[in-house]
């Protein structure tokens, strides 16, 4: 069974759709990953999943369970480690020992406390009595992750771990979460903006944009102003000159997605149908990432001030021979541009 | 300037001595600000902490009233406490006039509206990531109001710090309620008041030095809770 079930969610900050997500499942003991850009819903994903938000529409399971029928023991199974996490204003050992001690689990709790340390690369022995303030950023992010490793969490969620530490930090922060998988079976969802971790590491890979999900890669969003062309479709001019095209919204929508599945890569010139729905645009290639699987290639590819990343055939990268700055056509169905 | 040169050979005498009256206002003074900051303490910190961890309809309205009552003038509540505590007062039954009692009534009123705004304050002030990271480590809506209580320790001891403050130097309650009643309810700042009538300048000074001295140790003992916290 999936530890997490997700159906027909629709979360809102007032007016303001942040997410929306129809399906999706998670299984137990998995790496997922979460990219997209800063706003994307990556924060507010990982704290409905965390249960600390409820969705405004739509039902999150958690082991086939809702969270009215959640015991004490499910709520504390599932631990989120913010973006910036909060040290209380206490000693590292209380810090870590805070979330056993809420659970009135405090047996052998010096040994386990120390045991978290040791897993985050801090010796014991030194940190154990420090204050809040002694430490530096690295280090209170993985105190704070320290603090959820000892509850050996099923669920551990991580927002943004590395993002403003040092490499070392952000190399045993990286190890410590492996291990978490490794040694007690943890699900991991990690927002990251950290491409290398995400396809070396996660088991799948989702990518967010305005709280939604796209499958084929990480979809590029397309804001105004727009003018309108012919046909009566719309045409935005990019900053090189080129234009996009896109169909009429619908009222209410503000910017036009560009779903990566739907784009076709060619080398300038070889596209050869012309057909009246299909358009193109230039870019190159500024990034290629061989993911886990082995089969697939994240694709990045500049168009003027757009950046779209799509998942390829690693066959296919081959085939056209690219590398971080040769030329690419993406073709697009003017009719696939979906407005959000 | 012999004056300042006098009360300080004298405030040393008073204490070195242990003049009776001088000690006898020690204590009147020492015992009205320590039952009315227990009371202050015991009822701002509570209401404080509601009124800045809760959002509710009318927060701004009683946070404007409690920064009203900041401004309130010793001399007022002497009033309203003499009114309200004399013989033919609604609560004259009591016999609390010309007491200490009666004068910590009065400084609570002086110290409350201090506890209750900069405890709400400290506690508005609190990150907001606290709430959402107690959460996650599986704290419940008790354990999270508890946890931040502690974090915000250090704003309410300033709270308790300035309040202190206030209440062991005013005059007016002590003076209205307490009546400066030698023996009995004669204060450091009562006596220094009647010291200046009376032309002792020189008596006068060494009380106030009298009193800084015993801020001055109350703040080392705040000081050293602080330093544990």
């Amino acid at each position: 069974m999936d530890i997490y079930q997700i159906q027909d969610i629709d979360h809102y900050y007032g007016d303001k759709q942040v997410i929306s997500i129809d399906d999706l499942a998670i299984a137990p003991a998995s790496i997922v990953g979460l990219i997209g850009p800063n706003g994307s819903g990556k924060s507010t994903l990982l704290k409905l999943l965390g249960f600390l938000e409820e969705p405004t529409y739509g039902t999150i399971l958690f082991n086939g369970r809702e969270k009215s029928s959640f015991s004490n023991g499910d709520r504390f199974k599932i631990t989120l480690m913010t973006q910036d996490p909060y040290l209380m204003h206490r000693s590292v050992f209380d810090n870590v020992a805070y979330g056993l001690k809420i659970r009135g689990d405090t047996k052998d709790i010096r040994n386990r406390v120390g045991e978290a340390l040791d897993l985050v690369g801090l010796a014991p022995e030194n940190f154990t009595r420090r204050k809040w303030y002694e430490l530096s950023g690295g280090e209170a992010q993985r105190v704070a992750l320290a603090a959820r490793l000892v509850l050996k969490p099923e669920v551990l969620l991580l927002d943004e771990p590395t993002a403003s530490v040092d490499a070392d930090s952000a190399r045993l922060i990286k190890k410590a979460s492996l291990q978490a998988r490794e040694e007690w079976g943890a699900t991991l969802v990690v927002a990251t903006h950290d491409w290398q971790w995400l396809y070396e590491t996660c088991d799948s890979v989702l990518h967010l944009l305005h709280g939604r999900i796209f499958k084929g890669g990480l979809g590029c969003a397309v804001y105004g102003p727009w003018r309108i062309g012919q046909n009566d479709l719309l045409q935005k001019e990019l900053e090189d000159g080129q234009i996009l095209v896109a169909p009429k919204p619908v009222e209410g929508k503000q910017f036009a997605v560009l779903d990566p599945s739907r784009l076709k890569i060619t080398l300038p010139g070889k596209y050869p149908l012309l057909e009246w729905n299909i358009d193109r645009l230039n870019g190159f290639v500024t990034r290629l990432f061989l993911e886990r699987n082995g089969d697939t290639v994240q694709t990045a590819i500049k168009v003027a001030e757009l950046v779209i990343t799509i998942r390829m055939e690693r066959e296919r990268v081959e085939k056209l021979q690219l590398y971080p700055g040769k030329e690419v056509t993406i073709a697009y169905d003017t009719r696939d541009i979906e407005w959000f | 300037m012999d004056f300042f040169q006098e009360g300080f050979a004298q405030a040393v005498t008073l204490l070195v001595n242990r003049d009776p009256a001088t000690y006898s206002a020690i204590s009147a003074t020492i015992r009205a600000s320590s039952l009315a900051m227990a009371a202050s303490l015991l009822l701002g910190i509570p209401f404080g902490y509601l009124l800045g961890y809760f959002d509710f309809r009318l927060k701004k309205f009683i946070r404007i009233v409690v920064n009203t009552l900041l401004s309130l003038p010793t001399v007022f509540i002497g009033l309203i406490i003499y009114a309200l505590l004399t013989r033919n007062g609604p609560l004259g039954e009591a016999g609390l006039l010309f007491t200490i009692t009666g004068i910590a009534i009065g400084q609570t009123i002086l110290s409350l509206p201090i506890v209750i705004a900069l405890t709400a304050t400290a506690v508005e002030a609190a990150d907001r990531n606290l709430r959402i990271t107690l959460m996650s480590l599986g704290a419940s809506s008790f354990q999270i109001a508890k946890s931040t209580l502690w974090e915000v320790r250090l704003g309410i001891l300033a709270a308790a710090v300035t309040a202190t403050g206030r209440v062991l130097t005013e005059v007016g309650i002590s003076l209205m309620v307490g009546g400066n009643i030698k023996w009995q309810t004669r204060t450091i700042t009562t006596a220094i008041a009647l010291e200046t009538n009376k032309g002792e300048f020189g008596m006068g000074i060494a009380l106030g030095l009298v009193l800084l001295l015993i801020a001055f140790a109350v703040n080392i003992f705040l000081a050293g809770l602080r330093r544990r916290a």
